[in-house]
């Protein structure tokens, strides 16, 4: 069996990149592909943890839960971008900096 | 009886919310007779407690308690209000004084569009000063001592069309919470030390516990920090000079004889907190004596009528803080009650020579500016046109000169005396030289203003007349309070018992012991009061001789630095903003250099920060933080630019600012740990 | 399943507010071809219902135990938050029909927003689940992020609402994997089940990091410093009465998750009510540097705001860190004085806002030069502004002062004076920014001759509920305590 440290570094890792890239890219809808990463590397946590703790299954329906509310949230932010290109014709986040000071 | 003691300060409250709401509807008439009306009814009230109560037998030690509800349950704080002698007296010069003025009122504002207002307000600061005197616990006492002060900040600025009075506004609210920013905090002090914030409850814990120092110093200097504000001490003194921008009754009744008093009151409610921290009180009386004297060597050249008077109240102030510092609460109780005759007086003598200066400046075409009404290089003479505000004012400056048997005379020497015989020669000297000071600078105002010929010019003079009774009336019962207040205190030299002092020494000493009275030597006091109305009696002569034929001989001065450092007070205020600017400068330039290598250096990196401008100067130009108000302002005007500034708009900036503060945090936690 | 059903009996405010949903929905729907101005009529009028219900229902003493197979407490915190929950929503509601922003918008979706958001702030507030706490916050979260963007033509508000939910979603998937590594530490998602395996055996390094990572994620919900990024941006760029219910509704359910975690999750409470620490980290340390850090950068970013909305956004962030003060005391009192300081909140800001918006109404700016002379236009908008600002400032005889005073004296109490006088130099700074505001409204010239100000009916009736507490608000410390006695009763405590 795959031990749980190996999980771990996987989701550490997938947390890292997303965390990279939410600092780097400029593309709005890249930064939201890397907040889904963060999201992603935590339900691998929760399966994993759950997988090898005895009894705790509540990690998986947390997982399943994240997922369905990661979704809804990935809806409002596409159709926010979509909002704002209508508006700018762009998705650049350097442009969206009206509002500062 | 006792279950009326509430109605005292409610009255006032109540006459302030039915002008405030309905005011505009009513009428002045109508408005003037609620305003004065409630004040009057809270007077006859605490005489008629003050001779049920007080003037019996043991009266001093009466007391008329009265809790109306609980209102803190945590901290054990109840909704409460005492009145013993101490309150008496503070109650009585608050309504009695008050009452007076709000007649004077009616008179002066009489032609002003804001005259309810006017005297909503004016009710209102009678309803926070009768709580914070009457309070028996600190709370009670905190919340009207912030009420009182809000008052004067919407007095101050009465006229607020006028840029100066908005202004001098600003400054007293801002300068007042550094003062009460200390006192709130020795409010907690003492509920983590004692559990209490009844006075009794903790004078009387001092008292039996014979605590010394420590907490209790560092209460008793928290609590000064506050009276400093509130009563104009060094170095928290600069915003009443200004504050003479509100109209004159204002003046008379907030920024001389009641609120600028609180600190006093306040110090002499603590007397056994105080007492048994010596370290504090060595501060008290070092401060008041350095303020009394510094205050009246401003006042010496000022040309000013109310500025004058100003600085005289804070050098007035003074002598009350030595009195309390030198442990003598009493003496420094009684100076205050004569100081809100004599101090009241002048201020409403001259509140009726500006009003007829504007009048007859009015009538006769002209538009001066209104400081120019208030310049006495522009009076003289008055006394011929205004025999009655002429001769009170005369009275009155006899009176804070210090010449027996007036008033001033008992209550000044007495400070003079104990400071002396607790041994503080220095500040005694320094006192004494104050003394001189304020007998020659008080002549020299009456000398201008109401003796010599007018210097106005022909056309104004014909329009000059006496101001109505409604204004003189109270000028003179002000008058003859400034000759008979002292008679309440005629030391036992003179054949007196010190009635006002055995009077009060239950409620200073509350809850603890009067410290032993110390053997008699009277001929060294003879001496000294001697030497004290000799020093008063030089002063005037030394105005006399220099300002009879002169009246505005100073300008010749004009060459002579130490002239031009008095006449700028000190340049204290441009000093603050000199220093001010430079902190800017250097404060600026660090923090600018912070951002530039630290901030922008890390954001640079993953995100573009889009500039602010960092012109300095520009900060200053904006006005947004009063010039004038002092160095920490800009400070941290300076910080706030660059705050502003990491707010940048971008989303990825602040993402990476976010994530470095994360470690910063982690990596503080783990070190903790 | 009984529990489930005995459950839905103290369930009601939500129920109803669920209810008034639904039924919005289809009057909504039913209603397209109506009039704008009927069909707002309608909507308002059957949300103000479904609010009042929920209030109505919501008051009373709390019925103790948990919800949900221990998935809600229904203790005396939620008990007190709920009403104010659907107050805050029932003055955002009376606000938007003033609010020239949201003149001849649809409000279908904005009621129904609005109904969501309520009902999961106080879901959030009774979270003693991470589950729990995880689903409330997103929920929250995701309707916030609608109502900010709700003027989707307009550039300012797609700008906010972006940055808002990328921001959110940052920090909530970052608390995400905290919470997901505090579940492997613990192997439950219970809070009381974590506080009894911390309590059992520390933690070590790890729980560190999950203590930042949920600290984000809360912290993003307050507004505290360094989270705060999103707070003046989003404010400024939201329409007037969803910035108002931010400033209150959220910042409130985030204060209760916070109580929920740090005192139920990772402290016990000890002797005299207190608490303690948990799990081998001591982060009383870590709130006392974010409140202290929170107050100094909100009140000094203040100083020289020109536009309102900002200022109020650094004001907000500033009593954030001045409610944090209460959180460091680690006690049942610190408790408490969150709480108060959260019901005081309520009416000053609402306040300050309302008086934002009608001023709005009139100069259709929220610069600061356009409060410019308003003494003359409206001596009465002036006057309650002030009673406002001067509460904010904490000064007596204000209710400010209430909520500033029973804070620093939890903070006192538990031997953090200092903290307290940190604090109390803070409240000085605020006067600057403050005062500057009633400085402009009174004393600077406006542009020439500006007619009066007519107040609606509404108006009037808006100002006075928000004003009244203000003022008399003083003389009530015996009614306060009793709220925050209420409050101090957590699930385990009662």
């Amino acid at each position: 069996m795959i031990p749980l440290e190996h999980y771990l570094i996987v989701s550490a890792a997938l947390f890292s990149v997303g965390v990279f890239g939410i600092l780097t890219r400029r593309n709005a809808v890249n930064v939201l592909m890397c907040i889904e990463l963060i999201f992603n590397s935590a339900n691998i946590n929760l399966v994993a943890f759950s997988r090898f703790i005895e009894g705790a299954l509540g990690g998986q329906v947390f997982a399943l839960l994240v997922i369905v509310v990661a979704a809804c949230e990935a809806a409002v932010a596409l159709a926010i971008v979509m909002s704002l290109y209508r508006i700018t014709k762009q998705v650049n986040l350097d442009k969206a900096a009206e509002l500062k000071g | 009886m006792n279950s009326l003691l509430w109605l005292i300060p409610a009255i006032p409250g109540l006459g302030a919310a039915v002008n405030g709401l309905f005011g505009r509807h009513l009428g002045k008439r109508a408005s003037a007779a609620i305003a004065c009306g409630s004040v009057a009814a809270s007077f006859l009230l605490a005489l008629g407690f003050f001779f049920t109560r007080f003037l019996a037998e043991g009266g001093a030690s009466a007391r008329v308690e009265q809790s109306l509800f609980e209102w803190i349950p945590s901290m054990g704080v109840e909704w409460a209000y005492r009145l013993d002698s101490l309150s008496m007296v503070m109650t009585l010069v608050v309504t009695g004084i008050g009452l007076l003025i709000h007649i004077y009122s009616v008179g002066y504002m009489s032609h002003d569009g804001g005259f309810s207002r006017f005297f909503a307000y004016l009710n209102l600061f009678t309803f926070f000063m009768l709580n914070l005197v009457l309070g028996a616990n600190m709370l009670l006492l905190f919340i009207g001592w912030e009420g009182v002060g809000l008052c004067s900040y919407l007095l101050i600025g009465f006229w607020f069309e006028r840029p100066a009075a908005a202004q001098a506004g600003k400054k007293a609210f801002i300068v007042n919470r550094i003062g009460d920013a200390g006192f709130i905090l020795a409010v907690f002090l003492t509920f983590v030390t004692f559990g209490t914030l009844d006075f009794y409850g903790v004078m009387g814990e001092i008292a039996s516990a014979d605590m010394q120092g420590g907490v209790l110093t560092a209460i008793g200097v928290l609590l000064f920090v506050g009276a400093a504000g509130k009563s104009a001490q060094i170095p928290l003194y600069v915003w009443l000079p200004d504050a003479m921008e509100g109209p004159t009754p204002v003046s008379a009744l907030i920024h001389a004889a009641t609120m600028v008093t609180a600190g006093v009151y306040m110090v002499a409610r603590s007397g056994v907190l105080f007492s048994h921290a010596p370290a504090a009180l060595a501060l008290v009386a070092t401060v008041g004596a350095l303020t009394a004297i510094f205050a009246a060597t401003i006042a010496l050249f000022q040309t000013d009528i109310k500025k004058v008077l100003a600085y005289s109240t804070v050098s007035q102030l003074g002598y009350m803080f030595l009195g309390a510092g030198v442990g003598a609460f009493a003496a420094a109780i009684f100076h205050l009650m004569t100081h809100a005759f004599f101090k009241a007086c002048l201020f409403l003598g001259s509140g009726s020579v500006i009003h007829a200066m504007e009048h007859a400046e009015h009538a006769s075409g002209g538009h001066r500016h209104y400081t120019e009404m208030q310049d006495m290089r522009n009076m003289g003479g008055l006394l011929r046109h205004m025999p009655r505000t002429g001769w009170t004012f005369i009275v009155a400056t006899i009176a804070i000169a210090g010449i027996p048997p007036l008033a001033g005379f008992f209550s000044k020497d007495e400070i003079l005396w104990k400071t002396f015989e607790h041994g503080h020669f220095v500040l005694w000297g320094i006192a004494a030289a104050a003394a001189v000071m304020t007998a020659f600078y008080m002549s020299r105002q009456v000398i201008m203003t109401f003796l010599g010929d007018f210097r106005g010019g022909a056309a104004m003079e014909k329009h000059l007349h006496e101001s109505a009774p409604s204004m003189t009336v109270p000028l003179v019962i002000l008058a003859a309070g400034s000759v008979v207040a002292g008679f309440v205190g005629v030391p036992s030299a003179l054949g007196g018992s010190y009635r006002l002092h055995t009077f009060l020494e239950p409620a200073i000493y509350a809850g603890g012991q009067a410290p032993p009275a110390m053997p008699h030597n009277y001929a060294l006091e003879y001496a000294l009061m001697a030497l004290s109305v000799a020093l008063a009696a030089a002063g005037i002569w030394f105005a006399w001789r220099r300002y009879r034929n002169a009246p505005t001989r100073d300008a010749s001065l004009a060459g002579s630095g130490a002239y031009r450092l008095l006449l700028n007070k000190y340049y204290v205020d441009e000093i603050y903003d000199a220093t001010a600017v430079n902190g800017t400068l250097r404060g600026g330039e660090g923090l600018y250099r912070l951002d530039q290598r630290v901030v922008d250096g890390a954001v640079n990196g993953s995100a573009r920060v889009t500039m602010l401008s960092a012109d300095l100067s520009d900060l200053s130009d904006r006005n947004v933080v009063d010039r004038a108000v002092n160095l920490v302002a800009e400070i941290l005007g300076a910080a706030s630019t660059r705050f502003r500034r990491l707010q940048s708009g971008l989303f990825q900036s602040y993402a990476l600012l976010m994530l470095l503060a994360v470690v910063l945090l982690a990596g503080a936690l783990v070190l903790w740990s | 399943m009984s529990d489930a059903l005995a459950s839905l009996g103290r369930f009601l405010p939500e129920l109803l507010l669920m209810g008034a949903l639904a039924v919005v929905i289809v009057a909504d729907l039913a209603t397209q071809a109506w009039s704008l101005a009927r069909s707002r009529n309608l909507l308002v009028g059957l949300t103000l219902a479904g609010l009042g219900a929920a209030f109505v229902a919501s008051l009373g003493e709390p019925g103790g135990g948990s919800l949900f197979a221990s998935m809600i407490a229904d203790d005396g915190l939620l008990g007190v938050l709920r009403p104010l929950f659907a107050l805050t929503a029932i003055f955002t509601l009376l606000f938007s029909l003033r609010a020239k922003e949201l003149d001849g918008a649809r409000m279908g979706e904005m009621v129904a927003l609005l109904l969501t958001v309520t009902a999961a702030l106080m879901w959030m507030a009774g979270s003693v689940n991470l589950v729990m706490i995880y689903l409330s916050l997103e929920t929250v979260s995701v309707a916030s992020y609608i109502m900010v963007g709700y003027r989707s033509s307009d550039r300012l508000s797609n700008e906010a609402s972006l940055k808002y939910i990328l921001f959110g979603a940052v920090s909530t998937g970052v608390m995400l994997f905290g919470l997901s590594l505090l579940y492997g530490l613990t192997g439950t998602l219970d809070l009381y089940g974590v506080r009894a395996a911390l309590a059992a055996e520390d933690a070590g390094p790890a729980l560190i990091l999950v203590l930042l990572l949920v600290a984000g994620g809360i912290g993003f919900k307050i507004a505290a410093v360094p989270f705060h990024f999103w707070c003046p941006d989003v404010y400024t760029g939201a329409s007037t009465p969803v910035t108002a219910f931010l400033s209150v509704g959220p910042k409130a359910a985030g204060f209760a998750v916070l109580i929920r975690f740090f005192y139920s999750g990772i402290a016990q409470p000890g002797a005299d009510g207190t608490f303690a620490a948990v799990g081998g980290v001591d982060w009383q340390g870590l709130i006392i540097v974010l409140a202290v850090v929170t107050m100094t950068l909100g009140n000094v970013a203040a100083l020289l705001q020109t536009n309102m909305k900002r200022l109020l956004a650094y004001s907000s962030i500033a009593h954030a860190g001045t409610i944090l003060i209460g959180a460091a005391a680690l006690s049942s009192e610190g408790i408490g004085a969150i709480v108060t300081y959260l019901v005081i909140y309520l009416f000053m800001n609402l306040g300050a806002f309302l008086v934002v918006i009608l001023v709005h109404r009139v100069t259709g700016t929220f610069e600061l030069e356009g409060y410019a002379g308003f003494w003359k236009r409206s001596p009465l908008l002036t006057v309650a502004m002030g009673i406002f600002l001067f509460s904010l400032m904490g000064i007596p005889p204000f209710a400010g002062f209430f909520a500033k005073l029973y804070v620093f004296a939890a903070a006192v109490e538990a031997e953090l004076g200092w903290l307290a006088v940190v604090g109390v130099l803070n409240s000085a700074v605020a006067a600057f920014y403050y005062i500057k505001v009633l400085r402009i409204m009174a004393v600077d010239p406006g542009d020439g001759e500006l007619p009066a100000l007519r107040f609606s009916r509404l108006d009037g009736a808006l100002l006075l509920a928000l004003v009244t507490p203000n003022v008399v608000g003083i003389l009530f410390g015996g009614a306060l305590e009793q709220i925050s006695e209420i409050a101090q009763r957590l699930l385990d405590l009662a």
